[in-house]
This record gives C-alpha cells, structure tokens and sequence, in this order.
C-alpha cells in the first residue's frame, strides 16, 4: 500500500511523514568531477544522479553534417543495475532510457544558448546512482547544475519536480488532494507527472505524465508542480550561490 | 580487541540555502564597482538574475535582456566586470575561447589535405593550414603540392605544437600560425591540462608564457603555459650554433624541427620535471594562478621543504598545501 488512505485521511502525513507540499531532501554539490568541463551531484531524498558535461566541442564526424548554427545538446544516461529495488538489466537501446534523453535534451535545448557555440555540441552524461522517484526530474536538476559549472549560457534554471494524486484513476476521487516530490513507492500506484519549468515566471519546459488521471484534477496538480519547482529552484540557486562562494574564497589574488 | 562503540555523530548541517532571491535583495552597487578587467565585485551573479534595469548600461558578455524589457540579466554564475559602460558577467569556470594572440598548446587531431585540425580546448577545433608554418629549407620558402602530399613529415596525428592564435573565424574558432622559431613540435617532454583562461584557476595569460628553469640537479627546463590551459615541461635543448652561412643553418635547424624522435633525457632532469609539474598541479590545487614568477616560487619552496621534510615525489595532500602556503606568503 503506497498511500495508507485510511491514515491518510487522518493525519494527513503520507508514508514518509511528510505533508502532501513537502519536499523530500534535496542536496547537490557542484564541481565534483574536475577532468569534466562541468559536474555535478544531486540527491533528492534517495535518488542520487552525477552529472558530467563533456563541451561545447567540435562536433563528432557522421552524424547530420548539416549546416546547423547552433549547438547540439545531446543526452547520455545510464542507469546503474544496482540503483533500483530489482536488479535489472538495461541496454543502450531501452526505449524508456531513449525518451527520457529526448525529454532532457529538448528541454535544455530550449534554455540554452546554443546559438554562441555553432557547429559544436553539448554531451549531458547522467548516471543514476540510486532511484527513489522523481528519476526523470533530478536528472534535469542534475543538468542544470553541471551546466551552470561547465559556464555554458542559459536564460535561467531549469527546475523539475514530480506532482501526483493522492487516489488512484480507478477510484475516480473527485476529492482527491494533489501530492508534491513522490517517491518510488507512491509513484508505483498514484497517478503522477513530471514537471519543469524554466525561470521563476513559470515557463514549463518540460511535462510529462504517463498514467491516467481524470482531467478535472490536473489542475490542481500542475499548480502544485508550478510551486515546487519553484521551490526547486531557490534550492538550486542556493547551491550555486554556496558554491561560487567557497570558489571565490578559496581564489586568491 | 575490545570492541568499541562510537557515538555517532552529528550529521553535517544540511546543504539548504532557504533564501530566496529576489533581484532586490541582490542590488548590486554597480557604481560602486571599479571598472576594469582586473577586479571584480565579490557577489555572486547567478543565471537568470537581474543585474540592473538601467537603461545607463551596455550588456556584455555573459548577459541577455529579453526582447520586451530593458532589464539586463545573467546568464551565468559568476562575477560582475564593469569596463566605462559595459557590463559583463566572468563565469566561475569556462571552456578556453581563443583570442587572437594567445599562445596556445595544442594536438593534431586531424590531417586534411592542406590543413591540420587541431584540439587546443576550445569549443571547436583550431585549423593550422599549411601555408602558416615554417616549412624546412627556409623561412621564406614557397609551398609547393610535393609538400601538400607530405603534410604528414611535418605534423601527424597525435602529435603536440605550440603555437599562436593568428585570426578568428566568423564561427569563433582559431586558426594558428607558427611563423617564429619559438613555435613548432614539441618534443623531450611532459604534458599536462589543467583550465585555462576563461574562469577559475589555471593558466592566465602573462608577458612571458615561456621560460626556462634552472633546476636543483636535472639541468635546465623549458616551461610552456599554453593559455588554453595546456602546458608543456621539457628538457632544455641549447640550439646548435654552427659556423655556417645563414642558408645552412636555416637548413640544420629545420631539419630537427618536425623531428618526433626524442632526446636522450637523463633520469634526474626526467625527475626534475615532474617535480615541476607536481607544483604546477598543488597551484592549480590550491586556487593559484599559475603563472612564471608562482611556478619558479613555488618549486624553490618544494626545495626548502625537500631538505626540511625529507624528499617526496607526490606533491599534493599535505606537501601541496605547504607548497601554495609558502607561495602565497610572497616566495
């Protein structure tokens, strides 16, 4: 039972004692890696991600040579056997693997400047350390703190998080609350998406649900997402302001 | 053994940053702030923050304004640079953008048929064409195709130059010439990356990017801080001064040029290297500019320590902070 309803409706704490807006933890480290151009650590309560950005650099012969003006952001995830609760196996060619490096790389593609760096390209490495939910939306908070370590130039933080239900689509819930940063356990029952915005004026980048909810509840869940994302985001700002201190302190003159 | 229990303890303070930034709470003092390249304020800029609505201020690099305001704003993190009017954002850390002059170290990546595609860090590879190197048998000498159809006696792929930015192109990548016999293959030595200029620490550009050591023991070294970042530490090879006439020894010393046969270097200068290197990398470590007058400070402090600590090969850990300690205090 993901979400035990008969306490739920009680107490309101869900299996992890937090509140239907709370966060799960979120911790991140820049500059992890220091032969990348960029990296990255990201935790959001147990779902662990490094990032390391190889680029902008010349891009790799074969591919389209077509005359594009604009830097390619390319995605490259790997999902360690050891990270989820069954041990599986997962090829280059997983189509869920495949999508999510399309989500991500749309997503920054948009928030980029790939303009200033022609003909060259972008490479996001992600390896999942450990997946506890929200999988698809540390990896792109991951992303966003490599790529501010790797100096490249983007219009503002791209912050996702994960929004779901507290009843399932069968039960048809009319009632039912809106949940902020869903863990594995509730993510496996409850109708969940994934959602990032860009900036704080609420510019969504990315939204992807893949269950079913009823429609009329949508709404609430998308403003739930809205504000965590933006919480997200000051989390992320707040990152880089420690980081840019200790660097700035440590630089001697 | 008797087995103890440890008290746990405290768990380290959690990494939140609750604030929220608001662009008032960040309002820079952009008047305040001396104008020039070499200072910049201390406060951290991050993506996406307003740095002014003013409409005084021209925007740089590093800053974007929206096409409905006149707001400038950041695109990185970094620091803000005021040069008259012009405002700018110096990233913390960034890829090396070539600019025209810079001395650069660099390796072929590629050989095409009158050029050499080569990786001197940059977001795209520099193109050294053949018509701007120094071809054997005279500085002046015409390119001929016998020398297109031997581009690979000169440089082949893998192989390290140093050399200079000669112009941009429109896609911002370099094109480098080595028109000077400071420049060329580089050979009887250590390579070594660390970043270089565009952020952070690393190599900065200085008056001399060149210079030779006088070591303890291995004789003299040449040190070459490309400004991509890229450096090169080798053995010091006195040019041959022959009596001959100009075409001659035109023709002697172009002919060791593209050489990729390397010296006989002896063990203690080999040693003395990377020794040197070993400083450089407790520099870059430590958030030190690397540059001539920090490595030559630098690598007599490692001597003192040598005879006050005893003789280490490993540089960094403990040795490397005492290293950056001694250079910081002023040689």
């Amino acid at each position: 039972m993901p979400l035990d309803t008969s306490t739920y409706s009680l107490a309101h704490l869900r299996v992890d004692g937090r509140r239907w807006n709370e966060l799960r933890r979120v911790h991140g480290q820049i500059s992890t890696q220091a032969a990348a151009d960029g990296s990255s650590y990201f935790e959001m309560g147990n779902t662990k991600i490094i990032c390391t950005i190889a680029g902008p650099q010349e891009q790799r012969r074969g591919g389209n040579s077509g005359q594009s003006h604009d830097a390619k952001v390319e995605v490259e995830i790997g999902i360690a056997g050891f990270s989820g609760v069954d041990r599986k196996r997962r090829g280059r060619n997983d189509k869920r693997i495949q999508e999510m490096q399309h989500a991500i790389a749309s997503a920054f593609t948009h928030t980029l400047f790939t303009h200033l760096y022609p003909h060259s390209t972008i490479t996001i490495h992600l390896h999942v350390l450990s997946q506890d939910g929200a999988l698809l939306a540390a990896c792109i908070n991951a992303a966003t703190l490599a790529l501010i370590d790797a100096g490249i130039p983007m219009s503002d933080y791209t912050a996702a998080c994960t929004t779901g239900s507290t009843a399932s689509y069968a039960s048809n819930d009319e009632a039912a609350d809106p949940l902020l940063d869903l863990n594995s356990m509730e993510e496996q029952e409850l109708p969940f998406l994934t959602l990032g915005t860009s900036g704080g004026d609420d510019q969504v980048s990315l939204l992807i649900m893949e269950t079913r909810v009823q429609a009329t509840r949508l709404e609430a869940m998308v403003s739930v997402g809205l504000d965590g994302c933006r919480q997200i985001r000051s989390l992320l700002d707040g990152i880089v302001r420690a980081h840019g201190k200790k660097v700035l302190e440590a630089r001697v003159t | 053994m008797a087995i103890t229990i440890l008290a746990p303890a405290p768990p380290p303070a959690p990494a939140h940053n609750r604030r929220v930034s608001t662009d008032d709470e960040d309002d820079l003092d952009i008047d305040d702030l001396p104008s020039g390249h070499a200072t910049h304020s201390t406060n951290i800029i991050t993506p996406g923050q307003t740095v002014t609505d003013d409409v005084q201020w021209m925007r740089g690099h590093g800053t974007f304004a929206e096409a409905d305001s006149t707001a400038i704003r950041s695109t990185l993190a970094g620091t803000l640079q005021k040069t008259n009017k012009l405002l700018s954002i110096v990233p913390l850390r960034a890829r090396y953008t070539p600019e025209i002059g810079d001395l650069v170290i660099g390796r072929i990546v590629e050989v095409q048929s009158r050029r050499w595609k080569v990786d001197v860090a940059a977001p795209l590879l520099a193109n050294l064409l053949l018509s701007s190197i120094n071809l054997p048998g005279g500085i002046l000498r015409k390119r001929t195709s016998v020398d297109e159809l031997n581009i690979r006696s000169f440089f082949g792929e893998g192989e390290l130059l140093v050399a200079e930015v000669q112009s941009l192109f429109q896609d911002g990548s370099a094109s480098l010439h080595t028109r000077s016999l400071k420049y060329g293959k580089l050979r009887n030595g250590y390579f070594m990356a660390v970043s270089g200029m565009g952020g952070g620490s690393g190599v900065v550009r200085a008056k001399r990017q060149i210079f030779t050591m006088q070591t303890a023991r291995g004789g003299e070294v040449d040190v070459l801080l490309g400004v991509n970042g890229y450096i090169w530490i080798a053995k010091h090879v006195e040019e041959e001064q022959e009596t001959v006439g100009i075409n001659r020894l035109e023709e002697t010393a172009s002919a060791k040029m593209y050489s990729s046969q390397n010296d006989e270097i002896s063990l203690e200068t080999r040693r003395e290297i990377s020794k040197i290197a070993g400083c450089i990398r407790a520099l870059v470590d430590g958030g030190v500019k690397v540059e001539e007058e920090r490595i030559r400070w630098a690598y007599d402090a490692n001597l003192e320590l040598d005879e006050t600590e005893g003789e280490t090969e490993y540089l960094g850990g403990e040795r490397g902070k005492a290293i950056v300690e001694i250079v910081l205090g002023g040689g």
